[in-house]
């Protein structure tokens, strides 16, 4: 390190050995941006592996019945989650599991899954199944897992209800 | 007077509606023809979903914007989106936390990667990206900058959470409030509920900003105060 400029030689090395002079500040500017693009790719990396866990290789999470009897052939034996709402009195319990039908506006698809249900599960509620076709043409569906898609509306409990005409509670 | 007599009523105001919330969701409101008791949640995880999304990342994004914006440009501007952004983070978690709380018993698991989960995990990551972009820069208009850019470009993720149920296939419910063609799907006395949770939780965001940012005041005070009392012993020991 040399601070010789000029005729003030005595003055800088006194500074120097006194701590005074004017310290260069440190790379703020320089450091910042190397810790910045850090951040960044860290971020972008978890949200990559985030992606990776399913969005990525489809943004839909399940097939419903109606698509998967319209293009049946294209999903073969294939692990898949089918949707489809639970067709009521179909529902028979086992001690693996439990069978019924799903259906959807064109059709239904037998389903046996092992595993308990959830709690919700019942007739009439939408549910979404893990599993695959028995055979590559069945219509036959063994699940592993089932889980219920419960719809997006709310109605109170009560037996005092009024029913309108219509069919629609309030 | 009467500003003074509001910040003094907010935090009572903030705990009644929030004992509102409680009493009535837990205890007046019948339980769901479907969803049974389970469905007390929609009392909880929504609005905190609410003030997740719309509230506190919209506050962040929103005074980021303001900060970016010549004319508006302002270390105050900073300082919301910081504070705002903290306490975004506390909301997402919870958004997270209650939505697998409901989401075992009522869908059979805790968690799936779906458009809805998936995007609002990518918030919380984003969320906490923001914080640790502040942290990375010790320039104060270097950071404000950068993390003010940074805020307002991720926000397109609030969007995306918003339309997810919509655009895509998801496990999750669809919109029961925000629906597509503005049918309210929840009545009577469950309604009056949400929108009691609703208000209350955005009265504890606006609290908890309050107090958020009257502390990085004193903070920011603080380290000014250090600076000045480092720069007159400093002086003092010239003197002597």
């Amino acid at each position: 390190m040399s601070f010789q400029s000029g005729g003030e030689d005595d003055v800088s090395d006194a500074d120097a050995t006194n701590g005074l002079s004017p310290v260069a500040p440190p790379a703020t500017k320089n450091r910042n941006r190397t810790r910045s693009i850090g951040v960044i790719v860290v971020l972008v990396l978890a949200i990559v592996a985030l992606l990776s866990q399913g969005i990525l290789h489809s943004l839909n999470y399940f097939e419903t019945v109606d698509q998967v009897l319209a293009k049946r052939a294209s999903f073969g034996t294939e692990t898949m989650r089918l949707e489809g709402v639970v067709k009521p009195g179909s529902i028979i319990r086992t001690s693996s599991g439990a069978s019924f039908y799903v259906t959807g506006s064109k059709g239904e698809v037998f389903v046996t899954s092992k595993g308990t249900p959830p709690q919700l599960f019942q007739d009439n509620i939408p549910v979404v199944v893990v599993g695959s076709f028995t055979t590559k043409s069945s219509m036959k569906f063994a699940g592993t897992q089932i889980m219920v898609k419960h719809t997006a509306s709310y109605i109170e409990k009560n037996p005092d209800r009024v029913k309108a005409p219509n069919g629609s509670v309030r | 007077m009467m500003k003074q007599l509001s910040q003094r009523l907010f935090g009572p105001l903030t705990l009644i509606a929030m004992g509102a919330t409680l009493v009535l969701g837990l205890w007046v409101v019948p339980p769901d023809q479907v969803q049974g008791e389970l469905a007390r949640l929609v009392y909880v995880h929504p609005s905190v979903a609410w003030v997740a999304l719309y509230v506190s990342f919209g506050t962040a994004a929103i005074a980021s914007a303001l900060y970016l914006w010549k004319r508006t440009r302002s270390e105050v501007m900073d300082r919301v989106a910081n504070c705002a952004m903290e306490v975004s983070v506390v909301f997402i978690a919870l958004t997270l936390i209650t939505g697998s709380i409901w989401g075992r018993p009522a869908w059979g698991v805790w968690w799936v990667w779906d458009a809805r989960l998936t995007s609002s995990a990518i918030l919380g990551v984003l969320a906490l990206g923001y914080l640790a972009l502040r942290r990375a820069n010790d320039d104060v208009q270097l950071r404000a900058r950068r993390s003010a850019v940074f805020a307002v470009l991720v926000a397109i993720n609030v969007p995306i959470i918003h339309f997810s149920v919509q655009w895509w296939k998801t496990l999750h419910q669809g919109a029961t409030v925000f629906t597509s063609n503005r049918t309210l799907l929840i009545h009577g006395s469950q309604a009056w509920t949400l929108l009691i949770s609703f208000i209350a939780f955005t009265m504890l965001f606006f609290w908890l900003l309050r107090y958020r940012y009257r502390l990085e005041v004193q903070r920011e005070n603080l380290a000014g105060a250090s600076l000045e009392e480092a720069l007159a012993s400093r002086r003092r020991e010239g003197t002597q």
